[in-house]
């Protein structure tokens, strides 16, 4: 799904350059439940960002759901990020102007459906996400965790191969983050792939595998899981 | 592009977009109105005086000695002028066409008649038609014989006369005026023997300025002004030597000025300029002063929402969606300022109609102001918008 293979990213300005990431490599298998850890600065962010096409990098080469997107113009990006992966910040990022429904609308404008075809979705997945009954209200009126709900509703309707999120439960309360992270694990079984940001060793538990970053590389590869990992054709077949 | 949600975000964020659509309203209701009353004044400015303007100058003289003969003067005066290369015709003549100052009368159709059409009179010789430049559209000029020189003109009226097509339809309806009699109030006659197609009067706001009639008259003296008609680009050296050769001569009198007609039209226009500069001006400065505060507050949203179009961004919106989001919301701002602006503009127009008794404002005008303003927001957004559209999907991961 993922294969990242000895990704380097530089920041520079006038004085310093920062070496973001040096020679990061990782695979992700379909269906899988990562979750990204390290310490602030570590390169955590810069990873989510170029793993969701958010950013480019210098050199290495990078796969996602078997095509090469190293190098790929910025409308080529914006469609496999319309398409193919869905987003959750830490900030939620909804939209304060626009009500549930225009949230989660957001992405599924950009890709052109029709009108009936991405009601339906989004009638879905605030369903799935049990806030359909406040499809009216604007992200204002509700707490962060049902406004984190919404994000992944927005992320999930678009249908994507993989989702990324960053620090999902960061600007959540314990009961709010149990919330969302039962959701992310309900998502995963349901065959979404999830690659999950976070310094939140308790939520890195949840995941299928574990990777630790340190100064841009990935130092360490740990699995806590118990759980058998759940790919999209052991749903379907069964 | 989703219309509907643009709608209701500007809806519960309106207190800018208010104020920039009131903006663009009143704009639309001033600037339409504005360009209504340019356009009159440059069309009242422009309109064809059917005389030859740009070539024509007149030359005033003065006689004041007890030697002082009036009538030889004239002669030798006209003689003089005609002699000279570069003069194409010269007569004399009693007023300026739209000068400011000038003599009217009243004809009828019949002696009886009470029922006066006014018209503006010119007193010419018979080189009157050719010295104006005038186009005769029937009948001919005056002969030499038909010129009435008096020393006491008072009340005599002149055997024929020469009139505008404007004042024949108003005297004689469609019917050729030529070889048909008009009378002065005193019931003299006078034939119709030519008819000019257009020329105009004096007075530059009189609404008859085109009731023209030339009589076939040397006006008495001591006074006397001449209209002189030169070759193309000649007027302005004619006109030193004019005055030169005239001032020279051996007689009891002075050159008061030579002025060339321009020096009349800019004078008696020089009100309705000064209206086109000033509310060009003010059009300029309005359109600039919307403009800007189109680009203000697009800008204030760019910056407002740089986390929310990263966020755009990040769930798919290519670059140019980010601009035609924003070139649409300012195209809905603006259609609802002109929407405001056209009821706005019409009130407008109708209490200037109705307290400096104008013409009706003209929907044209409203037409071409909203398309205008449509145009201008959607280049005034486009900075800003593009601006918008540079600003990099990586932003949505950013806490700050």
């Amino acid at each position: 799904m993922l294969s990242m293979s000895d990704i380097s990213k530089v920041y520079r300005t006038d004085l310093i350059e920062t070496h973001a990431l040096r020679k990061f490599s990782l695979e992700v298998k379909e269906g899988e439940f990562v979750a990204v850890t390290g310490p602030s600065g570590s390169g955590k962010t810069t990873f989510l960002n170029i793993a969701g096409l958010l950013e480019t990098f210098d050199t290495g080469t990078y796969k996602l759901d078997n095509e090469d997107v190293s190098r790929l113009s910025d409308d080529a990006r914006s469609r496999i990020r319309n398409q193919k992966i869905g987003f959750i910040f830490q900030s939620f990022n909804l939209i304060p102007d626009l009500d549930l429904f225009d949230n989660v609308d957001v992405p599924l404008r950009y890709r052109g459906m029709s009108a009936a075809e991405r009601k339906r979705r989004i009638t879905e997945s605030l369903e799935l996400v049990g806030l359909a009954s406040r499809i009216k209200h604007i992200p204002a009126q509700l707490s962060g965790g049902q406004q984190q709900r919404v994000a992944i509703a927005r992320a999930l309707a678009g249908s994507p191969r993989i989702l990324f999120a960053d620090e999902p439960t960061g600007n959540l309360d314990s009961l709010m983050a149990r919330q969302v992270v039962d959701l992310l694990d309900d998502i995963n079984r349901r065959g979404t792939t999830i690659v999950m940001v976070t310094h939140d060793t308790e939520l890195a538990r949840r995941a299928h595998r574990n990777v630790h970053v340190m100064d841009g590389q990935v130092t360490d590869l740990q699995s806590y899981t118990t759980k058998p990992l759940v790919r999209p054709e052991a749903l379907a077949a069964g | 592009m989703a219309i509907r949600p643009i709608l209701s975000a500007m809806l519960r964020n309106k207190t800018g977009a208010i104020l920039v659509g009131l903006q663009i309203a009143i704009t639309l209701a001033v600037v339409a109105n504005a360009v209504f009353i340019i356009m009159q004044r440059v069309d009242k400015i422009n309109r064809p005086s059917g005389i030859d303007s740009e070539n024509l100058f007149f030359v005033q003289s003065y006689g004041y000695g007890p030697n002082y003969n009036h009538r030889d003067t004239v002669r030798h005066d006209l003689d003089l002028i005609r002699a000279l290369p570069g003069v194409v015709a010269a007569s004399v003549t009693n007023q300026i066409p739209l000068s400011g100052g000038g003599q009217a009368t009243g004809y009828r159709t019949s002696a009886g008649s009470d029922t006066d059409v006014t018209g503006n009179v010119y007193n010419v010789d018979e080189h009157g038609v050719a010295a104006y430049g005038i186009t005769l559209s029937a009948g001919r000029p005056f002969t030499e014989q038909e010129i009435q020189y008096d020393e006491n003109v008072g009340s005599k009226f002149v055997p024929s006369i020469i009139i505008t097509e404007a004042l024949a339809r108003d005297l004689f309806g469609e019917s050729s005026p030529l070889g048909k009699n008009v009378y002065d109030n005193l019931g003299q006659s006078a034939v119709v023997v030519g008819v000019i197609g257009h020329m105009l009067g004096a007075w530059v706001d009189w609404d008859e300025l085109d009731h023209v009639t030339l009589h076939p008259r040397i006006p008495d003296g001591p006074a006397v002004r001449y209209v002189v008609r030169a070759e193309p680009g000649r007027r302005d050296a004619l006109m030193l030597e004019v005055e030169k050769r005239l001032s020279a001569a051996d007689f009891s009198r002075a050159i008061s000025w030579v002025r060339s007609h321009e020096y009349y039209t800019e004078r008696s226009y020089r009100n309705d300029s000064r209206m086109v500069a000033l509310l060009s001006v003010m059009i300029v400065l309005m359109v600039a002063v919307t403009a800007l505060g189109i680009v203000g507050l697009a800008s204030f949203h760019v910056n407002q929402r740089r986390k929310q179009i990263g966020t755009r961004r990040a769930v798919g919106a290519r670059r140019v969606d980010i601009i035609r989001y924003f070139m649409l919301e300012n195209w809905l701002l603006t259609t609802a300022g002109v929407l405001i602006g056209t009821i706005l503009a019409f009130a407008f127009g109708q209490w200037l109609s109705s307290a400096y008794a104008l013409p009706r404002l003209e929907p044209i005008y409203v037409v071409s102001g909203i398309i205008l303003l449509w145009i201008l927001g959607q280049l005034a957004v486009f900075v800003p918008a593009r601006r918008a559209a540079a600003i990099p999907p990586a932003i949505a991961t950013r806490t700050v």
